[in-house]
């Protein structure tokens, strides 16, 4: 969609990247779906690798992401991403294979799936948005879901006697000799979006030169499960999340290994 | 109201995993379970979660767990499990729009056969299927009574539209019975008496159709369990007299008694050469179009069949006496519970009213039978 605007003698300096469709996003406002698949999206486009990459979304909200990313896109089962990401990549090894799930898909249901995939060093990007809540089905608790927080199948609190501690499901990723390269980032301010971008770029990069598994954890919001507004639950995940799920690089290579 | 109906049967163990159209089920189990005694878990998935139920009616809880299609395909595996080890359980299964993932809040009633015949050898599992908020209280209740007595797993069949509207109900008028408990000779008693050696087993009949009382792990006595083809003692063998018997005896408890299983509400007039058969939301357009056929004169009978499986097969014969013509309306394009019940017609023309993607309508059924 072109917009009439007199641009003479001024430099475009942002726009929507062409690996996106012009359907607008359903997610809910302030949701972290959104910047997560643009970020996807213009790595794939600067690295010029659209017809060559792959995605499989999960059940979850982002089930539509073939909506939005104008690439190859498989759903799978729920919590199978990571396996059947496995068989297309295993037949097309030139091709850049994602998997996109959230934490109910990998965390989960697909806990088996995510951890023998990482295990046998698949050659895939996974992509794990961890909200720490079932958004799509109405905001039940997850493996990831704090202590203490309040879901609709936990109404006074997840308490860990009952339900059990939250899954660092990363940081189990990150032990497995299969992962490459596990990061945990964040999309909700300026320089989280910064970041993730190039994460994201890095795993790609790692994938085309058949170093295994890249495992980037997005810790995101979900306005709607959690109740609040978008700045509530951005101020609520940096205050509540981000002490339990701490962003930063959880496995990088080896210098000398890593050269590429 | 199937999870108030469950609390009612004295249901003290769910286990569950967010699913559209089921997931209410689960919520209000979360809700009120634990202040009634029992305990309610969220499980990582559906597997997990029937597993956890099976474990807690090894011990004797009344147990239940909810979801739909996508969840069912992953449950099968503990359903035949459940039943070769004759522990009750009770699934409900709010039907929605299939294959696979398939629409997650389009209802449908295309799991019939699914459910029915999920098991290797085909054995029959009962299915009560609940038309109102009414009848998914009291039919839930039925459900955890057929399981208890029968030991069987059994599946409380709705779909999304009945499972998820709102209905106004007078509560006053719910029946307030509870569910019957499993037979059992054996009590739960503390660890020093237990006794190791196996008398009279788990599963110790004399003829076929007899029902084994109920022995709880952790009892007083050795009690095993296995997936596994076994003998009267739940140990692992082949093809045994005996493990055959064990084999049979799982389809002929319920075979036996097939007339018990017969839930159905008969509408009949009499010289009607019309029948109109459906179940579960399909049956309120029925029940409609019925109501309309005879204020335009028609003769039109309806039979809303509530227990689904075994076949109420005395009660469909009796309804078809003097019917000429067997109209069976239900969401789903294949007709496939008119499939089951085209060998019970003897030769009567037998005609589907069938759509997928939305409800049927009462004028639809009227059509058919004005047709």
């Amino acid at each position: 969609m072109e917009i009439p605007v007199a641009t003479n003698g001024m430099e475009v300096v942002y726009r929507k990247p062409s690996t996106l469709t012009e359907t607008p996003f359903h997610y809910c406002p302030g949701c972290g779906h959104g910047v997560a698949h643009r970020l996807l999206m213009e790595v794939v486009e600067e690295m010029g690798i659209q017809e060559k990459t792959i995605g499989v979304a999960p059940v979850g909200c982002s089930v539509f992401a073939y909506h939005y990313m104008n690439i190859d896109m498989q759903e799978a089962a729920h919590g199978r991403a990571c396996a059947v990401a496995t068989g297309i990549k295993r037949v097309m090894p030139d091709r850049f294979v994602f998997s996109y799930q959230g934490d109910g898909d990998l965390a989960a249901i697909g806990t088996g799936e995510t951890i023998h995939t990482v295990n046998r060093g698949e050659n895939i990007l996974v992509v794990f948005i961890n909200n720490a809540i079932y958004g799509m089905t109405g905001g039940q608790m997850a493996p990831t879901t704090l202590l203490g927080m309040v879901t609709s199948t936990t109404p006074y609190g997840r308490e860990q006697p009952v339900m059990g501690f939250p899954l660092k499901i990363t940081d189990l990723i990150a032990q497995l000799p299969g992962s490459y390269y596990v990061t945990r980032q964040a999309v909700h301010t300026p320089a989280t979006v910064r970041k993730t971008k190039k994460a994201f770029r890095t795993a790609f990069e790692y994938q085309q030169h058949k170093k295994g598994t890249c495992f980037v954890e997005v810790v995101s919001n979900c306005p709607s499960g959690w109740k609040m507004t978008p700045v509530e639950s951005n101020e609520w995940m940096e205050k509540n999340m981000f002490p339990a799920y701490p962003l930063g690089d959880l496995k990088v290579p080896h210098p000398i290994l890593s050269q590429v | 109201m199937m999870a108030e109906g469950a609390i009612q049967a004295g249901c003290k163990f769910f286990a569950g995993y967010p699913i559209t159209p089921a997931t209410g089920v689960f919520k209000t189990m979360v809700d009120q379970l634990p202040s009634s005694g029992g305990v309610a878990l969220s499980a990582p998935d559906e597997i997990s979660a029937i597993a956890y139920c099976i474990g807690a009616s090894m011990r004797g809880f009344k147990a239940m767990t909810a979801t739909s299609g996508p969840g069912w395909a992953l449950m099968i595996e503990s359903v035949q499990y459940a039943l070769i080890t004759e522990t009750p359980l009770v699934v409900a299964l709010v039907q929605r729009l299939g294959p696979s993932t398939g629409g997650a809040t389009q209802g449908g009633q295309g799991d019939v056969l699914l459910a029915e015949f999920c098991t290797s050898g085909g054995y029959t599992i009962p299915i009560l299927c609940p038309t109102t908020a009414n009848e998914c209280f009291e039919l839930s209740i039925l459900a955890f009574t057929w399981a208890e007595i029968f030991r069987t797993p059994v599946i409380l069949l709705s779909d999304k539209e009945t499972g998820m509207t709102i209905e106004s109900i007078d509560y006053s008028r719910l029946s307030k019975s509870t569910s019957q408990n499993r037979p059992t000779n054996f009590a739960f008693r503390d660890i020093g008496e237990f006794k190791k050696e196996q008398r009279r087993g788990t599963y110790y009949f004399d003829s076929l159709h007899e029902i084994p009382a109920f022995a709880p792990v952790g009892g007083d006595r050795k009690v095993t369990a296995t997936g596994s083809a076994h003998d009267k003692q739940g140990r692992l063998q082949k093809n045994s007299p005996e493990t055959i018997d064990v084999l049979l005896h799982l389809e002929e408890k319920i075979h036996w008694r097939s007339d018990d299983f017969s839930v159905v509400k008969a509408d009949l007039q009499s010289g009607a050469k019309r029948l109109v058969v459906s179940y579960g939301v399909t049956s309120r357009a029925a029940r409609d179009a019925v109501l309309k056929a005879r204020s335009s004169g028609r003769k039109v009978s309806s039979l809303t069949i509530q227990s689904l499986f075994p076949v109420p097969a005395r009660k469909i014969s009796e309804a078809m006496e003097g019917v000429e013509e067997v109209i069976v309306a239900e969401e789903n394009f294949r007709g496939l519970y008119r499939s089951v019940i085209e060998r019970h017609c003897n030769g009567r023309k037998v005609r589907g009213v069938n759509k997928i993607g939305g409800m049927i309508t009462p004028q639809e059924i009227l059509s058919a039978i004005t047709g």
